[in-house]
């Protein structure tokens, strides 16, 4: 089986689409997560693709499904943007070894394919369809939606897995070289942040709007007390914390304005879902999560980074082709779960969401009210990376358990929870997933 | 503050040559009459990957944002922290932008909206880079 | 007037994430001897304060690493020592503030955290 990246066909990437055509008859049905680490320890039992194989055996275990009922496989191949395996250290053997392997000695410790871990599930017997989501488990659950959709695969397991090394994450590699390539040049040389990008939009929004850095300070609050109420997540595990406006307002700068809790911290976790049709879903053992639409974007900035006009243009036109194709409307919306690796972008998904009749200029002051779980407007009630780690799912596996009534402490209870959203990473450019608690 | 050196490859070889020769060049797609930077294989706006050229640029421009990077994943550039980034948008076309540490300009003191003009500064490998100094 | 030592605390304090070397005990040692200390991390300054107070250690202040600058201001001290494990950020941050720096496992072996001197 050659895997490839799903077919562009498979995503929904314009307006004017209409209703997506299998709106309500594909549902989550399973969730499976690893624990969390900072960094691999370079265990087998604890490697990327040791904890991508547990994610996958607790989805079809919470789904009440065989191993040899699964017929799909679509994954995230990558699992890091930052921590890469450098080309003079050692290679893990040990963990290596451990495993059935691939060509590749790095799959299942620096990255993961679709052979590496069919070549360490025997249970899995019955995999016809596999396809592969590129970046982020967003994009893997638009590909296994229009999968099931499409009759492709009836039973679909869908994955996401990171890593975290040793050293700070971005730097080694041609950031510690001496010289670099032409192309990588153009943008790197002169040494921004990842976070750069957005804290120029962020700087541009405040100056157009009359914001301040400030005003992010209850998001990062409400987002690491839903956080610390996630006990998959990586701060519950490990270091559970809270953060005060204190401790946001004060803390040191990456990339002015993007300050250090502005920026995921990065984590070692796998997580997993199992897609089924909505027919198949009823006699499973969880409620089902219906899928109402996939949307993509795949818009591009015109030159180096976003500005704040391209950012509002491309959140819009999500928000309006989310709202088509699952034919609802932003007051539909019983919550939202947008991304948020870098905080200071959440604001510009909720924007273009229109979340609550929320305004271009206006979600920094919709932070400064109630957004809790208790309250009426929950803002990222799965606290999303902030809260617990980066990994890009907490708030798709937030809005899953949010609508089976499964979400523990951190459940919803100032508003009914019916419909939600969920996606990203970029405000520019992303995939989105639109859920429900029925079908229709 | 010196800057990485750069190994020019296939792609970027014309933009990095010129810069050598002190010049700035922006690729450019004649069908769309369309300038593209970063450079790509391909126009984005026709998809053609025949019909790229390069043009010569003034080297005048503004500052459209900046941001200051005070934890950088560059080796080169930590002890210089930290520094400013700008944004600088060419006066031939306003959507191409181009990344500047703007020497000779404090640190968080950037004149958004103020113009620019281009120099060239050497890097580690001898390469030639360009950057911008704000003008009056 | 008395010397200050601020620590950083993941990979220097045996209670950070990684534990480094430099113990609970050491710093109560200090303190008995007179010395101005606290911390000085990228952890939330609330939590830092928690660690302290957790462990029944008083503290002097808790800062960011961006802060020491404004440290050495407010405190009038013999000296500043900042204790940590990272050449980029505590290193760095120590002397471009004026203070000295010390590795944690240099610190280990200090007459400052030692109870027989």
């Amino acid at each position: 089986m050659t895997t490839k990246n799903a077919p562009t066909s498979m995503y929904r990437s314009e307006e004017g689409l209409g209703v997506w055509e299998h709106r309500g008859k594909v549902a989550a049905v399973g969730v499976g997560h690893s624990p969390t680490a900072r960094r691999w320890d370079e265990r087998p039992e604890t490697s990327v693709g040791a904890w991508s194989i547990l994610a996958l055996r607790r989805a079809m275990e919470d789904a009440g499904v065989s191993p040899d009922q699964v017929d799909g496989l679509v994954i995230v191949p990558v699992t890091t943007t930052g921590a890469f395996w450098p080309d003079d250290k050692p290679l893990p053997m040990e963990a290596i070894n451990a495993f059935n392997q691939t060509s590749d000695p790095l799959d299942g410790v620096a990255k993961l394919s679709d052979e590496w871990l069919l070549k360490n599930m025997p249970e899995l017997t019955n995999v016809r369809y596999s396809a592969y989501g590129p970046v982020c488990m967003s994009n893997a659950l638009n590909v296994a939606s229009q999968a099931v959709g499409d009759g492709l695969t009836h039973t679909c397991l869908v994955l996401k897995a990171w890593h975290n090394l040793e050293g700070r994450y971005y730097q080694g590699g041609k950031n510690a070289a001496n010289s670099t390539d032409g192309t990588s040049a153009i943008k790197n040389i002169w040494g921004a942040p990842a976070s750069f990008g957005t804290a120029l939009q962020f700087a541009e929004y405040c100056s157009k709007y009359g914001k301040t850095h400030d005003m992010m300070a209850p998001f990062m609050s409400n987002s690491r007390r839903n956080g610390l109420m996630f006990p998959e997540g990586y701060w519950a595990q490990h270091r559970p914390e809270e953060l005060t406006a204190e401790d946001y307002q004060l803390a040191r700068w990456i990339a002015k304005p993007a300050n250090l809790f502005d920026n995921d911290i990065p984590i070692t976790v796998a997580a997993a879902y199992l897609f089924t049709t909505a027919e198949r879903a009823k006699d499973l053992k969880q409620k089902p999560v219906y899928i109402m639409n996939h949307v993509s974007s795949e818009t591009k900035p015109r030159s180096m980074t976003p500005t704040l006009d391209e950012v509002e243009a491309d959140t819009a036109r999500t928000g309006r082709m989310i709202y088509e194709g699952a034919g609802i409307t932003a007051d539909d919306l019983s919550f939202e779960n947008m991304y948020d690796g870098f905080t200071l972008f959440h604001q510009f998904h909720l924007e273009g969401l229109g979340y609550r009749g929320i305004k271009f200029g206006e979600a920094l002051d919709f932070y400064q009210t109630d957004i809790s779980i208790e309250g009426p407007n929950p803002v990222s009630p799965s606290g999303g990376n902030i809260g617990s780690g980066r990994s890009r799912f907490w708030m798709h596996t937030d809005c899953i358990q949010q609508l089976q009534g499964r979400a523990g402490p951190r459940q919803i209870t100032g508003v009914k929870p019916e419909i939600a959203v969920s996606g990203g990473p970029m405000p520019l450019g992303g995939n989105y997933t639109v859920w429900s608690a029925t079908p229709d | 503050m010196v800057k990485q050196g750069v190994e020019p490859d296939e792609l970027t070889r014309p933009f990095w040559q010129a810069a050598n020769e002190s010049r700035l060049v922006i690729q450019n797609c004649n069908a769309c009459d369309r300038l593209q930077h970063p450079p790509e294989p391909i126009c984005r706006q026709c998809g053609s990957g025949e019909t790229l050229d390069w043009v010569q640029m003034s080297g005048k421009g503004k500052i459209y944002n900046y941001g200051v990077v005070h934890d950088c994943p560059v080796s080169l550039l930590q002890d210089d922290q930290p520094f400013n980034v700008a944004v600088i948008m060419l006066d031939e076309d306003p959507g191409i932008q181009m990344y500047s540490h703007l020497p000779g300009v404090s640190v968080d003191e950037v004149p958004v909206g103020g113009n620019v003009e281009i120099v060239f500064e050497v890097s580690a490998n001898g390469q030639k880079i360009p950057e911008w100094k704000a003008v009056e | 007037m008395a010397i200050l030592i601020s620590f950083d605390i993941d990979g220097t304090l045996e209670v950070g994430d990684p534990p480094g070397v430099v113990t609970m005990d050491m710093v109560r040692i200090a303190r008995k001897k007179g010395f101005l200390t606290g911390s000085c991390s990228d952890r939330p300054m609330s939590t830092q304060r928690a660690i302290w107070n957790q462990h029944g250690i008083e503290f002097d202040f808790v800062c960011y690493k961006h802060m020491l600058p404004e440290l050495k201001k407010n405190f009038e001290a013999d000296g500043y020592c900042h204790v940590g494990d990272r050449d980029d950020l505590d290193r760095k941050y120590a002397l471009r503030a004026g203070f000295e720096f010390m590795w944690p496992d240099e610190a280990a072996e200090k007459d400052w955290f030692s109870s027989d001197l």
